[in-house]
């Protein structure tokens, strides 16, 4: 149902502003509604929007500027610490003022080393496994210093044959290449060559693209045989180097992120508070905020109030004005078998506050729709089975769960439609255990079952042009409540002439009742102009719509049977049962689907045409987020 | 020939409005998926949007179902 709202004035001295909004976010139960005072404004000229001085504003700047020094601190730190310091902000807000920065500073240059650091680490483990790889082939080189040795990469086999081929060529056969995989298994190669011709060389390696892999100058000073070793050193070096950067990071998240996260919340909150006052209007002493509040909530909040300001700010609770109705914010609470079929009337937009929500209506109707169209006792229990999986294993409130719900309530409709037309999987009820209808057999009764489908459709809709009037009066739209009632009598009269047509009774006269249906039509003319006539066909073919409960139900029992008559065709037992179950596993399907939407479709398109506004706007009290 | 007469209309009922609510559902259903690309959160409602032609072929079957157990 839609929640009952208050519309509230609260006003005091201008001095309480931030702790007045304070308490209203701390309550969480307020939506300020800065439009409401718009209106005051304009006639009344000691009412103004709240514009800072100059001491607010520099505060304000103050702790938005500190606020983002923090957050880009804490961006740095490498883990979230759950635990908040029990520390007041406030009165050390100056000396954070100065720590943030200094501990920015330093949190900056840890992680710059550490980033070098592990840069260098990565550059020389790939170092070592490609050395590391070339040392059985350096064991083989002499040791001579006019050897210059080139490290490479290479494709694959081929590309080393080409290569080898023109590296010759260029240095004319002053060079030697051996290969040899790395523990990676990419192809990787040592080329030396005398120092003379070196340039040549690396040149050439740089027109074929072939990557080298260099080792840091230092490294590559070194003698063949030390290299390895040094690069090994160096490694554990910068190891240790990096374990020592990531501890000193640690250590000053540890001793500092509980503290800077509870200033942050602290902030977050007053910087709240201070884009809640552009709700404010004030004179020249007081402040007037104008909002929304449920109703229910009113006087413990003007108590509160009372409480916290010994009566320096008051509320009050005005009258909803008839231009106010669009503005009210729109809550829906529904309580607990209604509850689970939000799921449905959330896929809609919300109902504006005069109009009604329409989750008991989807309660009480789509279940029973769904139950008509699907009418069968083997697939309700399948459902139901189902249902009662969702139910227990997900936790409640959540989508699983409240899925469970409405499908449960829709199999036990199932279950009892099933029973009325004796269905069993189709026709197996019947042949096995002799099952009979108590009401219609579908598959035979084709008319008795249009004429139940359009009874309810009639129902249905009569029902919800009554609601449109009752809608409209609550609006205080008597023209409009007046055209619904015509309406209302109009299709009446005209289902009677249906009804008069095709089931002619002594009592039924056809005659008087077109010409009660020719005396209302200038109402509607008059009430909704020229289209009148056509709006009262559009809703002839509403009622129509409703045949759909026995055509897709027909179609669900003839798809049953059908899977009954293959599986006996089988002559097999056991291919019969897997022939059949798939087929009904399959008409299962379809028959959760199809009714689903189908129900779903008569409701939004057919029945909530009629007496629904959609377009309200949803109630967002102020709320804290933090903890 | 008066059995195959009812067999081509029953199915003239059902053929012609599964045609027509096939072309209408293709429009809506690109047009869904296109709106569905930027709003998610009209899934609902494009389900339903798609579901509305179907009354033409729901219509249809009833006039062919009639046609084949009433005639």
């Amino acid at each position: 149902m839609i929640i009952r709202m208050a519309k509230v004035e609260i006003v005091g001295p201008k001095q309480d502003l931030l702790s007045a909004l304070d308490l209203l976010h701390h309550r969480g139960i307020f939506q300020p509604d800065p439009q409401l005072l718009e209106r005051i404004e304009l006639t009344d000229d000691h009412m103004q929007a709240l514009v800072l001085n100059e001491p607010e504003l520099r505060e304000r700047s103050f702790f938005q500027n500190l606020y983002e020094r923090i957050a880009a601190l804490l961006q740095l730190f490498p883990e979230t610490v759950d635990c908040l310091s029990p520390l007041q902000p406030l009165p050390v807000m100056d000396l954070l003022d100065e720590l943030v920065d200094q501990h920015l500073a330093s949190a900056r240059e840890l992680l710059r080393l550490l980033n070098e650091c592990q840069q260098e680490l990565e550059d020389l483990q790939r170092d070592l496994i490609f050395w590391q790889a070339l040392e059985p082939l350096l064991i083989d080189l002499p040791n001579d210093s006019n050897l210059e040795l080139l490290g490479i990469t290479i494709r694959d086999g081929q590309q080393l044959q080409a290569l080898e081929e023109l590296l010759q060529k260029r240095t004319q056969g002053r060079c030697h290449i051996s290969s040899t995989k790395t523990t990676e298994g990419s192809l990787i190669g040592l080329i030396a060559t005398d120092r003379e011709v070196a340039e040549s060389l690396h040149q050439a390696l740089t027109d074929e693209r072939v990557p080298e892999s260099p080792l840091p100058e230092e490294l590559a000073k070194l003698p063949l045989a030390q290299r390895i070793t040094a690069l090994r050193e160096r490694l554990q070096q910068q190891s240790a180097n990096g374990h020592k950067l990531e501890a000193q990071i640690v250590e000053l998240s540890r001793r500092w992120q509980p503290t800077y996260r509870r200033a942050l919340n602290w902030l977050e909150e007053r910087l709240t508070l201070y884009r809640a006052t552009a709700t404010a209007y004030t004179t020249r002493l007081c402040f007037v905020i104008q909002g929304w509040m449920e109703h229910a909530e009113v006087l413990s909040l003007h108590s509160d109030l009372k409480l916290a300001f010994a009566g320096r700010v008051v509320l009050e609770q005005q009258a909803i004005l008839e231009e106010d109705l669009d503005q009210v914010p729109v809550m829906l609470r529904n309580p607990g078998y209604f509850a689970p079929f939000e799921i449905l009337s959330r896929l809609l937009p919300l109902p504006t506050y005069s109009s009604y929500d329409p989750t008991p209506l989807i309660g009480i109707f789509f279940p029973l729709f769904f139950g008509m169209i699907l009418g069968d006792i083997g697939y309700g229990a399948i459902l139901l089975l189902l249902a009662i999986f969702l139910a227990q294993h997900f936790p409640p409130q959540r989508l699983p769960s409240d899925i469970g719900k409405v499908l449960g309530v829709a199999a036990l409709y199932t279950l009892l439609f099933g029973l009325l037309y004796g269905e069993l999987f189709g026709n197996l009820g019947a042949v096995w255990l002799g099952l009979h209808p108590l009401w219609f057999d579908r598959s035979k009764d084709i008319l008795p079952m249009t004429v139940f489908a359009l009874t309810v459709g009639v129902v249905h809709i009569l029902l919800g042009i009554s609601l449109g009037a009752l809608s409209a009066l609550r609006r205080h739209q008597p023209k409009q409540a007046l055209l619904k009632l015509a309406m209302l009598i109009s299709v009446l009269l005209l289902v009677l002439v249906v009804v008069g047509w095709f089931y002619p009774q002594s009592w039924l006269k056809i005659g008087p009742l077109l010409i009660g249906v020719g005396i209302l039509m200038p109402v509607l003319i008059a009430a909704e102009g020229l289209l009148a006539p056509l709006e009262l066909l559009k809703t002839m073919g509403n009622i129509i719509s409703y045949v759909r409960i026995m055509a897709i139900g027909f179609s669900s029992v003839l798809l049953a049977v059908v899977a009954n008559k293959l599986g006996g065709m089988t002559g097999d037992i056991m291919v019969g049962i897997l022939v059949a179950g798939i087929l009904h596993a399959f008409n299962l399907l379809l028959g959760v689907f199809a009714p689903t939407v189908h129900s779903l479709r008569l409701h939004y398109v057919e029945f909530f045409s009629k007496f629904l506004d959609l377009g309200g706007r949803r109630f967002e009290p102020w709320q804290k987020h933090l903890p | 020939m008066d059995k195959a007469l009812i067999a081509f209309a029953a199915a003239l009922a059902i053929g012609l409005p599964a045609i027509a609510t096939a072309w209408a559902q293709s429009r809506i259903g690109a047009a869904g998926a296109g709106t569905l690309a930027e709003r998610p959160e009209l899934t609902g409602i494009i389900i339903i949007l798609v579901a509305i032609p179907e009354t033409m072929v729901i219509l249809g079957f009833v006039v062919a179902a009639m046609i084949l157990l009433m005639l």
